[in-house]
């Protein structure tokens, strides 16, 4: 089901009180959150803070799971932990907070507070300036246009 | 058989989906789409206890314009997917 059509329920959800679970998509969170295969567990915001995780609405039915770099009265600026450039959005867009995530398939919450998370947010915030190297490091990704033809490569076997 | 408890339909911005509730989290990476005619027949069983194929067949020959026979088989390869997707289960006999 498309993101458009899903979040608004989601965020009402939310709103309703309710915690909600939802599989993610995309790469903008890597290396700790990989597309397909993690969980959020989301709730309404309590309070919004500098290094959350969290859902904004960054143009209408526009919804990413991004962390948050700076807050500056009420505006607020995004930058996934996969992503070099940044989202602005407002105090009000930001719809949810992560409360943790569920990686690998596991039952076992990896939650915001517990020490993994903190550890990795630590290092991963301060590599900034080496990120797109460790990117390209942890997921090298050769252009389809450079591949040789009728080459057959690991991925495309997968 | 019988539903299993925690699956609930939720219309979602018109289409029908069973997500899976706890009492307070709502889990949206197991759900299920569902057609009309199956969002229709889980209205009518989901938490009224136990039921069979022919109570589904009858259910769909009230409320559609199908005979008997095409209605059982329509019921039997919904409950089928059913099973598959984990949302319902045998009722447990209980041996008194």
């Amino acid at each position: 089901m498309a993101n458009a059509v899903l979040l608004p329920e989601i965020v009402k959800l939310l709103e309703e009180g309710h915690t909600v679970t939802l599989p993610l998509r995309g790469y903008s969170m890597r290396p700790f959150l990989e597309d397909g295969r993690d969980k959020a567990l989301l709730r309404k915001p309590e309070s919004i803070n500098v290094g959350d995780a969290v859902l904004a609405e960054i143009a209408p039915r526009h919804y990413v799971l991004h962390r948050i770099v700076s807050i500056e009265g009420d505006r607020v600026t995004l930058r996934g932990d996969g992503n070099i450039g940044v989202e602005h959005c407002r105090l009000g867009n930001v719809k949810a907070t992560a409360v943790g995530f569920y990686r690998k398939g596991r039952d076992k919450l990896d939650s915001t507070d517990g020490r993994k998370w903190r550890i990795y947010s630590w290092i991963w915030t301060r590599l900034l300036p080496l990120r797109r190297y460790l990117l390209f490091a942890l997921h090298p990704h050769i252009p389809r246009r450079w591949r040789k033809q009728g080459t057959i490569t690991n991925i495309e076997r997968a | 058989m019988i539903t299993k408890k925690g699956f609930h339909l939720r219309n979602v911005c018109g289409e029908y989906v069973i997500v899976a509730e706890g009492l307070e989290n709502i889990d949206f990476s197991k759900i299920i789409s569902m057609n009309e005619s199956a969002a229709f027949l889980w209205n009518k069983v989901d938490g009224k206890g136990p039921f069979n194929i022919d109570d589904l067949a009858s259910y769909l020959c009230e409320d559609y314009d199908v005979d008997y026979d095409t209605a059982k088989r329509d019921a039997k390869d919904i409950v089928e997917k059913w099973f598959e997707a984990g949302i319902i289960e045998q009722q447990e006999l209980v041996l008194a």
